[in-house]
């Protein structure tokens, strides 16, 4: 990551973790190899202002919106359960934190869905609880990562019901293909991970615009 | 200047490989073309001689992501890129976005270290700052740190830069392939090619002392 100072000519330098949420990686190990001390760190005469992290912006909302939409083309929100799924441990408060702020800010909107839920994979509410959560005919799962990966391609489909095991499959990405899944009595919709979401790009340049309106109104 | 202003100069200097890619101006029209070296010679034929064109910068990751079999490249200075490919690119400031996705910041740490103001950072400045599940690399001994260099850097181990840095402050690296590669894959000199430099350990290594270090622990351990 010290490489990064090299790639740069311009004085100013905004730097947004892709992550999911605040953890030790955007706490400790970024502003430690970036040297980053505070809000703006000068290093070797560069300003680099430290954004937050996409993950915990309000306008994720807007992805996972257009994620559930996507992936449930046509399926009234009213007969509808969203559920926003995350690793959910201990070691983790943070990225429970931000699902439970996107919750609360889609209950808040004219989204409309009949309900909107979290739920995870290790802690209470269970992801693998998904049906009886739920009240609705159909229900939208939405992985909160910044990626796809294991717990989105195998661990997920598996507390879902999609899979019957884990194991590697053929192509990865076919688990995200045969929307909807006709399981425990309702329709299942799920979605890859909402971070491959391109509309990502917006909600970094929102952490740059915010990081501005917060330091130089000061 | 702005880097890619430098580049150009470099460029117009006789400067035309960087790692394993072959850098050219002024081929069928455009500007810069860069391809694999050893497709070199197929660019100036007509159609870039069958080569798969890529117009721009866009393409520079995918095509850098993995090698020609599939496997990934998990650094950036590995020597198994891809052949096959052609990109053209309309000024250098395009070449620059490309060339920092094969070789992320190449031209800026040479233009630093010509410039006499690249940073260097030893192992042990490397190792002291890890933090989780590296912090052990930090216990590895000297001669482990030694043999683990030559076991793991270096054009024999497909890596393609120039160490620049030491164990520690007065410790130097021992004689070695690897200790003395100078970041050209090929037979080139200076005046041709941009050597790529290693200004830190990298990540890759810093797991490979992270495993040495337990192994040193382990042999150490009382036996039962």
């Amino acid at each position: 990551m010290r490489e990064a100072f090299y790639l740069i000519d311009a004085d100013d330098v905004y730097v947004v973790p892709d992550f999911i949420s605040e953890g030790y990686f955007t706490q400790d190990v970024i502003p430690r190899e970036l040297q980053l001390t505070g809000p703006t760190t000068v290093v070797r005469g560069k300003s680099f202002h430290y954004c937050l992290p996409v993950g915990v912006h309000r306008s994720m909302t807007d992805l996972i919106l257009k994620r559930a939409r996507e992936v449930a083309p046509g399926i009234p929100p009213s007969e509808t359960t969203l559920i926003i799924t995350g690793h959910g441990t201990g070691l983790n408060q943070n990225s429970t934190k931000a699902i439970r702020d996107q919750v609360d800010l889609i209950t808040a909107s004219d989204a409309g869905y009949a309900a909107v839920l979290d739920a995870y994979m290790e802690e209470q509410p269970f992801i693998a609880e998904w049906d009886q959560l739920s009240q609705t005919p159909n229900v939208v799962v939405v992985p909160f990562f910044i990626s796809d990966g294991l717990h989105s391609f195998q661990d997920i489909p598996v507390m879902l019901g999609i899979e019957s095991e884990v194991g590697a499959a053929a192509s990865q990405r076919e688990v995200f293909r045969h929307n909807p899944h006709h399981l425990r009595g309702k329709m299942l919709y799920y979605s890859s991970a909402i971070g491959t979401e391109r509309l990502l790009a917006d909600v970094i340049l929102d952490q740059v615009a915010d990081f501005d309106n917060l330091h130089l109104s000061l | 200047m702005s880097s890619a202003s430098q580049l150009k100069k470099l460029l117009q200097n006789g400067i035309h490989r960087i790692g394993q890619l072959e850098l050219q101006t002024n081929v069928h029209g455009f500007q810069y073309v860069i391809c694999h070296f050893l497709d070199g010679e197929n660019t100036v034929q007509p159609d870039f001689g069958g080569l798969i064109v890529h117009r721009g910068p866009a393409d520079a990751r995918d095509l850098s992501t993995y090698s020609e079999d599939g496997t990934y490249r998990f650094t950036k200075g590995q020597t198994n890129l891809k052949q096959g490919w052609v990109m053209t690119l309309a000024n250098e400031n395009d070449l620059l976005l490309a060339l920092d996705q094969f070789y992320p910041a190449c031209v800026g740490l040479f233009l630093a270290q010509q410039g006499g103001i690249l940073e260097i950072e030893s192992l042990r400045e490397k190792l002291n700052r890890q933090t989780g599940m590296y912090r052990f690399a930090r216990s590895i001994s000297d001669a482990g740190a030694q043999a683990l260099i030559q076991q793991v850097c270096g054009p024999a181990h497909q890596c393609a830069k120039k160490i620049l840095w030491q164990i520690d402050e007065t410790t130097p690296l021992d004689d070695s392939e690897a200790s003395r590669f100078n970041g050209i894959p090929s037979s080139l000199s200076e005046m041709e090619a941009i050597p790529l430099l290693c200004r830190e350990a990298c990540n890759h290594f810093v797991a490979e002392c992270r495993k040495a270090a337990k192994a040193e622990f382990d042999a150490k351990a009382p036996q039962a």
